[in-house]
């Protein structure tokens, strides 16, 4: 019980990024393929960056991403409509950089 | 009587074994719909392993099911629960339990797969036997409880965060509040309880976001056909009011009102070893908006009860014994 409840105080600590930032990473650009996007429909996220041995981290505060790299898929469900951040880190031996685009999802509704 | 408690047991098997429903890729720990809930007893340890499998396939709005989506998504579960009880005196018991992920999955079949694992949350509760009148079999025993989010929250796959949906740990601290009622008759309990759990907002680097208030309430019917051998026969509603993201707004499709039917048995084998399955079959669910509706799931649960007391008399009887024949 005591181990436990040590585990639970400990995670009262949230994680913190360590990364630095870096001056030889540059993100030129987000793009999204569809913005706004219906909910339930995708929109292909984009980042143009400039370094050397580039690797890239993706985040949505709401909704789906899919893929890796460069270029990645994100989708939303009907209770992720509104206005939603992506983040996008680009990072290297040397540290990192990271950008935002936001992307609004609207509500399903019928294509007919 | 005995023919017709039979002729019952098959058909809940049956009905179980192929159509038993639940929910799947909620915040944190799935709710473990067991019917044994009162207090233990001073000294008495009781330890349960629980594995429970979900799965859900269609989409609701409002109290229909919604069809017009392009595509299938599926979720599942495979989750396992430790439980631990102590009776520290007759009127306070304490709980905790451990939940883990081997998998909690969301799938386009064909197209895309997310996939989270690992450990969920963390429940401490204190569980007072605040009226026991064994006369009257009467029981009265609320709850109180923290859930922490120890467990996995944040997970990535190849660099790429997964939605919350498939993260394992609810990602915030929740409190929960319950009370347990029980009255035996003859062969028969009744018994209800009712329970409402608040979560804080998530506080992750990447989310903002709140789960909504959770209401439970259920009644339970126990009947005992044989002596080792308990059926439970539970009718449990779960409300669960708007979520909130950013901005103090309302996320409109994401409160539902879901009636569940959970047959369970248990058997009681020797030394205190109790094995029970059930199932949680919804009969009526109701979505704000559109969203993915709670499936099927199937539970197993293996519980030990240990009497501490009793274990320490046979342990000083043995000791005397043996001193006695040296």
């Amino acid at each position: 019980m005591v181990v436990l409840t040590g585990l639970a105080l400990l995670s009262a600590c949230s994680k913190k990024d360590n990364s630095e930032p870096s001056s030889q990473i540059r993100i030129d650009s987000i793009t999204a393929s569809e913005n706004p996007v219906m909910a339930y429909d995708t929109s292909m996220i984009t980042v143009y960056a400039t370094g050397e041995n580039l690797q890239y981290k993706w985040v949505a505060n709401h909704g789906k991403i899919k893929g890796s790299g460069t270029t990645v898929k994100y989708s939303a469900c009907q209770s992720c409509q509104g206005l939603n951040t992506i983040t996008c880190k680009v990072f290297n031996e040397t540290g990192e950089v990271s950008d935002t685009i936001m992307v609004r999802v609207t509500s399903w509704h019928s294509k007919k | 009587m005995l023919q017709t408690t039979k002729y019952f047991l098959i058909l809940l098997c049956l009905w179980t074994g192929n159509k038993a429903f639940s929910q799947c890729c909620t915040s944190g720990n799935p709710f473990i719909s067991d019917a044994e809930q009162p207090a233990l007893q001073s000294k008495i340890l009781m330890v349960s392993l629980n594995y429970r499998y979900s799965h859900s396939g269609k989409y609701y709005s409002e109290d229909s099911r919604f069809t017009k989506l392009p595509f299938q998504e599926v979720a599942n579960s495979n989750y396992t629960e430790l439980q631990v009880g102590y009776g520290i005196t007759n009127w306070l018991t304490a709980l905790t339990d451990l939940g883990y992920f081997f998998n909690k999955t969301l799938e386009t079949p064909g197209i895309d797969s997310y996939k989270g694992n690992g450990f969920g949350d963390l429940g401490l509760y204190a569980k007072f036997n605040a009226y026991s009148n064994s006369r009257l079999r009467l029981t009265i025993s609320p709850t109180i409880g923290v859930k922490f989010p120890v467990g996995v929250f944040d997970q990535e796959v190849e660099n790429v965060q997964l939605p919350i949906s498939v993260q394992p740990s609810a990602g915030s601290y929740r409190y929960l509040a319950n009370l347990f009622i029980s009255k035996g008759f003859g062969k028969v309990t009744l018994a209800g309880f009712a329970s409402y759990e608040y979560s804080q907002f998530i506080e992750s680097e990447n989310f903002y976001y709140k789960y909504g208030d959770l209401w439970i309430a259920a009644l339970y019917f126990n009947y005992s056909p044989w002596k080792r051998f308990t059926i439970n026969l539970q009718i449990r509603d779960e409300y669960r009011t708007k979520s909130t993201r950013e901005n103090n707004e309302m996320i409109e499709s994401s409160s539902y009102n879901v009636a569940f039917f959970t047959p369970q048995v248990t058997y009681a084998f020797k030394h205190n070893w109790y094995l029970s399955a059930y199932g949680d079959i919804p009969l009526y669910k109701y979505y704000n908006g559109i969203q993915l509706s709670f499936g099927y799931a199937v539970s197993l649960r293996i519980t030990k009860k240990i009497d501490l007391i009793a274990l320490m008399a046979r342990k000083r009887s043995s000791d005397l014994g043996g001193s006695e024949n040296m």
